[in-house]
C-alpha cells in the first residue's frame, strides 16, 4: 500500500479518536470510561485499534514500502485559526500535559515502594499513606488523559503535515501506544479500587504484583512518548532527506532516547514527590486535629524526602543528556550551552537553587520534632553557609550583565575573579559540595532523636568525617587543578571522578549510619505535627519551583531544535519558527504554571469533597 | 539581640560581595551584587528561623515595637521612615539618567557551523589548525611558527589587545565593547581554534545578531592577512598566554 | 479559607519572582532568526541567492576547481577572468563571438577553445585547442541558469560588477525543455570517451596528449582485466594507483548506461 495512502488512513483515525474523546468529555467522568493519552497522537478507542491493526498488516503484505522524503512546508502549509497563536497552544496544552503525567508516572513508583515497606515492617500507617497518594493521582490521570488527547487534537489541526510524517514513521507503534494504555488503564484502576479488597494475606501479595505491572506499564508508555520526542531531536531510521528506512526500532532506539528516558524517570519521581509534598502540606495547614496534623506532617516528610532523594542524582542524569546531546550534534550542544540558552542555564541554577534552599530548610525545622535535635542546631549555620557560597557560585555567569560604566571600569564583559566562578569546573565543584552539605543536613536530621549504643559510634563517627573530608578535598582539588590548570581534555573528564566522590560519600554515610544507629537510643519520642507553619511553606515552594522549572527546561528541550521539526530532515517553515526570548518563555510557562496550579487545587479540592461526604454520612 | 545579629550579618555580606572590587579597582557588577544580596538575605533568615527559639527572638522586637503601648514614638518614627525610605528607592531607580541602558551583550555567541571566508566554505566544527601537528612532530618548526605568529600579532594586533595580550592596547580603550584580553582562563581556553579562526577572519561584523546591539570594532581580518597568518597568530596567543586550545575528546 | 489564599498568594509571589527574574532582570536578547531556505524558485531568486547557486555549482556539480585550483596548475586560475576579458576580446588569438564580458565568460564555458590561456592548450596544438570539455555536455551537463549563475559568480570572484541578469521566463523555460529531451546513448568507444571527457585527465589513446592527471590508460589493457576497470569506473576511489591523488568523480555509475559502460570496458581492454 501507498505510505500517504496508508498515513491518510492513520490520521482519518486519528481524528475519529479525537472526536471520541472529546465526546468523553462530554459524558459526565464516570469510573468506566477511558481516555487515550499519547505525546503526540491519540489512537483509536474500541474499533479504532482494530481498524489500524488492519492497515499495519496490508502494509505488511505488500512488502518493502517505498517512503516519501520529509515534505519541505511552506508558510501557508500551516492552518492559522484567528485570535489563537498556534505554537503557544500547543505549547501550553504539551507542557500541561507533560507535568500530568510525570506526576501520575511517578506517584505509582513511590506508592508502590511504601506499600511494600509497609508490608515488610507491617506498619498499618504506610499502608494508609500509599492509599492517600494514589488517591491524589486517580484524578490526576483523567485530566492528564484529557491534555493528551487536547495536545493530539491540537497538533493534527495546526502541524497536519508535520503529524503525516511522523505517523508514516511510527504509526506502528500509536497502536501498541493504545493497547499499553488501556493495560495502564486496567492496572491503575484495579490496584486503586481493589486496594481496600486485597489487603491481607496473598491478596495483598496480588495486589502488590498488579502495583508493579502498574508501574512497568507506565513506564513503558514514557518509552515510546520519549521516542517520538527523541526522533524528533535526534532523528535516526532515516536518511538525510527524510526518506524512512522502514525499521522503526531504529527510530525509537535514536542517540538520545535512553538519556532522556534515564532523566525523564528520575525528575518524574522528584517531581511527583514535590506536588504530593504541597498537597501534605496543605493539609495540614488545614488540619484541625493533632492526629491529621501528625499524619499530613509524616506525609509532607516523606514527600520532601522522596522529592530531594530523587533531586540528588537529577544533575548527573542532565549531564549525560547534554554530553550526549554534544556527542550527537556539536551545534546543538553549542546552542544549548551558548548563546541565548546560556542565560536559561542561569535561570535554571537560580532555581535549582531555590530547591536546595528550600529543601534544607525544610529538614532543619524538622529538627524540632525531636528533643535530641538541639544537640545539632548549632551547625545548621555552617551548613547554611556552605550552601549559600556553592550556591552563588553556581549561578555566576560568565557573561557579567553591566552598565556601560562598569564595563569601563572592567575593560570588558568578563571579571578577574568572578570570571573563573563562570565556567563549568567551578559550577561541577559548587554543585557537588552542595549535594554533599544537603546530605549532610539530612543525616543530621535522622541522627537528631539517637544516640548510638554500639561500642564503635565515635570510631564510625571519626571515618564519616574522614570520608566527607577526602570527598570534599578530592572534589577541590579535582575542580580547581584540573579545571584551570590543565586542558580542558581533563576539565571535562574531571567531572566524573567528582559524581563518584560525592555518590561514595551519600552511599558510605547511608551504609555506616545504618548499621552504627542500629538499636540506637532514642532520646525523647519523635513530635510528629510538631512542625512550624513556615516549614509547610518550604514544600509549596518546592513544589511551584519544580513545576515551573520543568516548563522551563521543557522549552529549552524543545527550543534548540530551533526552526526544526526534525532535526536536520524536516524544517519548520512556520510563522512561529523563530526562537523566543527568555522573558517570553517564562511569560509563557509561568500562564501554564498558574494553569497547572489551579487545575491542581481543584483536584485536592475534590478528594477533600470526597472525605467530607464520608464523615457525614458517619455521623 | 537576634534582629540587631541579622542587620550585623546583612552588613558583613555586602561588605564581603563589594569590597574586593573596590579594592582591585574592579567593581563586581551591580546587577550580580543585587542577586548575590538577595539569596544571602534569604540564607540569613531561613538560618535564623530554622528553629521555634531564634524565630521568636528575631521577631520580638518587631513585634514589640508594633504593639507594645510603650513604644508608640519608635512606632511612629518607624512608619514614617518606612515609606520616605521606600520612595527614596523608587525614585532612584526610575529618575532619568545619562547612563546607556545595561546591555547584554553575548561575548563568545555560538557560531555557524559553516563559514566562508577567502572564497572557500570552513566546516567550523571540523576545522583544524593545520599547524597543530607540529607542536608533536617538530617542535623546532613549531617554534618558528609561533615566532612568525608574534610577527603578525605585533603588527597587526597589538595595537588593541596589548603587548601583553591583556587586551589593553592603546587604541583599545576607546572602543566598546573593549577588546578581549587573552590571558586568563576564561577567554581563548575555552575555545576552540576553529572558533578563535572565525573571529579572526570575520572580525566584528561577522558577529551573530545576539552580540550586537551594535558591532563590535574587530576588522575582517580576512581582507587583510592570509589564512596561514591567521592560523599562525592563533598559535602565537595560546603559546603565549600557556593556554590549551579546547578540543571535544 | 484563611490558608487557602495564603498559599495562593505565596506561591503567585514566588512565580512573579522568576518571572521578574528572568524577563526583567536579565536585559532581553533576541535571537537570531532563523536562516534562510535555499530558494528554488527562480522569480524569488535574489541575485544574492543566484550568486550562492554559482559557488556551489562552481565547487560541486561543475567541478571546475578540479582542474582550476593552485595545487594542480592544470588549468587557469579564474579569480582573475572576468578582469582581463576585455582584453582577451581584443586578442588577435580570440576566435569567438562574444562581444561583451559576460558572453565571453559564457562562451568560455560551452566552447572552451575560442581562447586558450597560454601554455594550457593541449600540448602540439599550439595552445589553439582547449583540453577542457564543453560543461553544458556530458557527464558535467550544466543547463543554462546554471551556466549564467557560474558566470556571475565569476565575475563576482573577480571583484567585478555583476553584469549577468537573472534568466527568468523564456530562458528558464529553455532550461526545463531542455531537461525533457533524453540524450541519445553513445554507441562507439569513441563516443563514450567525448561524452564523458575521459581524455581531459587520462592520456588515452598512444598519440594523445597526456594530460598527468589520471593514470596514463593507452595501455591499461596489458596489466589489468575487464572487471578491475568496470570497478575503476564505478567506484574510482576503490583503490588509487600509486603517485595519484583520489580526484576522479564517482558520479559516472549514475550517468553512464549499461551499454555505455560495457563498451568503454571492452575498449580499454583492448588497449595493449
Amino acid at each position: 500500500m501507498q505510505p500517504i495512502l496508508r498515513s491518510k488512513r492513520a490520521l482519518l483515525l486519528l481524528a475519529l479518536t479525537g472526536l471520541v474523546v472529546l465526546f468523553m468529555l462530554m459524558v459526565p467522568a464516570g469510573d468506566g470510561y477511558v481516555l487515550h493519552r499519547t505525546d503526540g497522537l491519540v489512537y483509536a478507542g474500541g474499533g479504532g485499534g482494530g481498524g489500524s491493526e488492519a492497515v499495519s498488516s496490508e502494509g505488511a503484505e505488500a512488502g518493502k514500502v517505498e517512503y516519501p522524503p520529509a515534505p519541505k512546508l511552506k508558510e501557508s502549509d500551516y492552518p492559522t485559526i484567528s485570535g489563537i497563536n498556534s505554537r503557544v497552544f500547543v505549547w501550553l496544552v504539551a507542557q500541561l500535559h507533560l507535568w500530568f503525567a510525570a506526576f501520575v508516572l511517578a506517584v505509582p513508583i513511590f506508592v508502590f515502594i511504601i506499600e511494600a515497606i509497609g508490608m515488610a515492617t507491617k506498619d498499618e500507617r504506610y499502608d494508609k499513606m500509599a492509599y492517600e497518594f494514589i488517591k491524589v493521582s486517580i484524578t490526576a490521570y483523567s485530566i492528564t488523559a484529557i491534555f493528551g488527547g487536547l495536545l493530539a487534537i491540537s497538533l493534527m489541526v495546526f502541524y497536519p503535515d508535520f503529524m503525516k510524517y511522523l505517523t508514516l514513521i511510527f504509526g506502528d507503534s500509536f497502536i501498541w501506544y493504545a493497547l499499553i494504555f488501556f493495560a495502564e488503564s486496567a492496572c491503575l484502576y484495579i490496584y486503586y479500587y481493589g486496594w481496600n479488597a486485597m489487603k491481607h494475606g496473598f491478596r495483598k501479595w496480588m495486589h502488590l504484583t498488579i502495583g508493579f505491572l502498574l508501574n512497568g506499564v507506565g513506564t513503558t508508555l514514557m518509552l515510546f512518548a520519549n521516542a517520538w520526542v527523541t526522533f524528533m531531536m535526534s532523528p535516526e531510521g532515516v536518511d538525510a532527506s527524510g526518506v524512512f528506512g522502514g525499521n522503526m526500532w531504529e527510530a525509537i532506539h535514536n542517540h538520545l532516547w535512553n538519556p532522556i528516558n534515564l532523566h525523564r524517570f528520575i525528575a518524574n519521581v522528584a517531581y511527583g514527590g514535590s506536588v504530593v509534598g504541597a498537597y501534605a502540606a496543605y493539609k495540614f495547614l488545614s488540619a484541625t486535629t493533632e492526629e491529621e496534623k501528625a499524619h499530613y506532617d509524616w506525609m509532607g516528610y516523606t514527600a520532601n524526602f522522596i522529592a530531594i532523594a530523587a533531586l540528588l542524582p537529577l544533575p548527573f542524569a542532565g549531564y549525560w543528556l547534554t554530553a550526549e546531546i554534544y556527542a550527537y550534534s556539536q551545534q546543538m550542544g553549542i546552542t544549548l550551552m551558548g548563546g541565548v540558552f546560556a542565560w536559561l542555564f542561569i535561570v535554571q541554577a537560580v532555581l535549582i537553587g531555590a530547591l536546595f534552599l528550600s529543601a534544607n530548610y525544610y529538614l532543619w525545622c524538622g529538627m524540632e520534632r525531636s528533643e535530641g535535635a538541639y544537640r545539632y542546631t548549632p551547625y545548621i549555620k555552617y551548613i547554611g553557609f556552605v550552601i549559600v557560597v556553592c550556591f552563588l557560585v553556581w549561578f555566576t555567569p560568565h557573561t557579567m550583565i553591566l552598565t556601560p560604566s562598569e564595563l569601563k571600569a572592567l575593560g570588558g564583559q568578563y571579571h578577574p575573579i568572578l570570571g573563573p566562578l563562570g565556567i563549568m569546573p567551578a559550577k561541577n565543584t559548587a554543585v557537588n559540595i552542595m549535594i554533599i552539605f544537603t546530605f549532610l543536613s539530612f543525616l543530621l536530621y535522622r541522627r537528631a532523636n539517637k544516640i548510638p549504643t554500639v561500642s564503635w559510634a565515635s570510631f564510625g563517627n571519626g571515618v564519616q568525617i574522614g570520608i566527607f573530608t577526602a570527598a570534599m578535598v578530592n572534589i577541590m582539588i579535582l575542580g580547581v587543578y584540573y579545571g584551570y590548570f590543565t586542558n580542558t581534555v581533563y576539565k571535562v573528564a574531571s567531572s566524573v571522578p567528582q559524581v563518584v566522590a560525592t555518590l561514595m560519600v551519600i552511599v558510605a554515610g547511608v551504609v555506616i549510619d545504618v548499621f552504627m544507629y542500629r538499636g540506637a537510643k532514642e532520646v525523647g519520642p519523635l513530635k510528629w505535627g510538631k512542625m512550624p507553619e513556615r516549614s509547610q511553606y518550604a514544600l509549596f515552594l518546592l513544589a511551584v519551583s519544580f513545576t515551573w522549572l520543568m516548563g522551563l527546561m521543557g522549552f529549552i528541550r524543545s527550543a534548540i531544535r530551533q526552526h526544526w521539526h526534525v532535526y536536520t530532515v524536516m524544517r519548520d517553515n512556520s510563522v512561529d519558527a523563530f526562537t523566543p526570548t527568555i522573558g517570553y518563555a517564562a511569560k509563557v510557562v509561568s500562564v501554564g504554571t498558574i494553569i497547572f496550579m489551579a487545575i491542581v487545587i481543584f483536584i485536592f479540592w475534590l478528594s477533600h469533597l470526597s472525605g467530607k461526604k464520608q464523615t457525614e454520612y458517619q455521623r | 539581640m537576634r534582629l540587631l545579629q541579622f542587620v550585623i550579618w546583612v552588613i558583613i555580606s555586602y561588605l564581603f560581595f563589594k569590597l574586593p572590587g573596590i579594592l582591585m579597582g574592579k567593581p563586581i557588577p551591580s546587577s550580580l551584587i543585587l542577586m548575590y544580596m538577595f539569596f544571602a538575605v534569604v540564607m540569613i533568615l531561613l538560618v535564623m528561623t530554622s528553629t521555634e527559639k531564634s524565630t521568636r527572638e528575631l521577631l520580638a522586637p518587631i513585634k514589640s515595637m508594633l504593639e507594645d503601648p510603650s513604644k508608640k514614638l519608635i512606632r511612629n518614627v518607624v512608619f514614617v521612615i518606612v515609606p520616605i525610605v521606600a520612595g527614596v528607592i523608587t525614585y532612584e531607580q526610575i529618575k532619568p539618567t545619562y547612563e546607556a541602558p545595561v546591555e547584554l551583550r553575548s561575548t563568545h555567541p555560538a557560531p555557524p557551523s559553516t563559514i566562508k571566508i577567502y572564497g572557500k566554505t570552513y566546516d567550523l566544527l571540523a576545522l583544524e589548525n593545520p599547524y597543530r601537528k607540529y607542536e608533536k612532530e617538530d617542535p623546532e618548526k613549531f617554534k618558528e611558527l609561533v615566532r612568525e605568529g608574534g610577527e603578525v600579532y605585533f603588527k597587526h594586533c597589538f595595537y588593541c589587545h596589548g603587548d601583553k595580550l591583556d587586551g589593553k592596547g592603546h587604541y583599545g580603550q576607546g572602543f566598546n565593547p573593549l577588546p578581549l584580553p587573552f590571558q586568563g582562563k576564561d577567554t581563548i581556553a575555552q575555545l576552540q581554534e576553529s572558533y578563535v579562526f572565525w573571529r579572526i577572519a570575520t572580525g566584528g561584523p561577522g558577529l551573530p545578531k545576539e552580540s550586537t546591539p551594535w558591532l563590535s570594532a574587530m576588522p575582517i581580518w580576512e581582507d587583510f592577512i592570509t589564512e596561514e597568518e591567521i592560523w599562525k597568530v592563533i598559535l602565537f596567543i595560546y603559546d603565549y598566554t600557556g593556554n590549551v586550545p579546547r578540543s571535544w575528546e | 479559607m484563611g490558608n487557602f489564599i495564603k498559599v495562593v498568594v505565596f506561591s503567585l509571589v514566588v512565580i512573579w519572582l522568576y518571572v521578574v527574574f528572568s524577563a526583567n532582570y536579565i536585559p532581553p536578547i533576541t535571537p537570531a532568526p532563523p536562516p534562510k531556505e535555499e530558494v528554488l524558485d527562480l522569480s524569488e531568486m535574489t541575485m544574492d541567492d543566484f550568486l550562492a547557486l554559482g559557488e556551489k555549482i562552481y565547487d560541486g556539480k561543475g567541478t571546475c576547481t578540479l582542474c582550476h585550483n593552485p595545487v594542480m596548475k592544470r588549468a587557469p586560475l579564474l579569480e582573475r577572468t572576468a578582469v582581463v576579458a576585455k582584453e582577451r576580446l581584443k586578442d588577435p588569438r580570440y576566435r569567438g563571438k562574444a562581444k561583451t564580458v559576460k558572453e565571453y565568460l559564457y562562451e568560455s564555458l560551452v566552447d572552451p577553445s575560442a581562447y586558450v590561456a597560454k601554455g594550457y592548450g593541449v600540448t602540439g596544438t599550439n595552445d589553439t585547442v582547449s583540453p577542457m570539455p564543453d560543461v553544458s555536455k556530458g557527464a558535467i551537463g550544466l543547463n543554462e541558469v546554471e551556466l549564467w549563475a557560474v558566470v556571475a559568480y565569476m565575475q563576482k570572484l573577480a571583484g567585478v560588477d555583476i553584469t549577468v541578469e537573472i534568466p527568468r521566463g523564456e530562458a528558464v523555460a529553455a532550461t526545463e525543455e531542455k531537461k525533457e529531451e533524453k540524450e541519445e546513448p553513445a554507441r562507439t568507444p569513441q563516443a563514450v570517451l567525448e561524452k564523458y571527457g575521459c581524455s581531459a585527465c587520462h592520456k588515452m589513446t598512444e598519440e594523445g596528449m597526456d594530460p598527468g592527471l589520471g593514470p596514463d590508460l593507452s595501455k591499461i589493457g596489458a596489466k589489468r582485466d575487464k572487471e578491475y576497470l568496470r570497478r575503476a569506473i564505478v567506484d574510482p576511489n576503490a583503490e588509487i594507483t600509486e603517485g595519484f591523488s583520489p580526484m576522479m568523480p564517482d558520479t559516472y555509475k549514475d550517468q553512464m548506461t549499461a551499454g555505455e559502460l560495457e563498451l568503454l570496458v571492452e575498449y580499454m581492454a583492448g588497449q595493449k
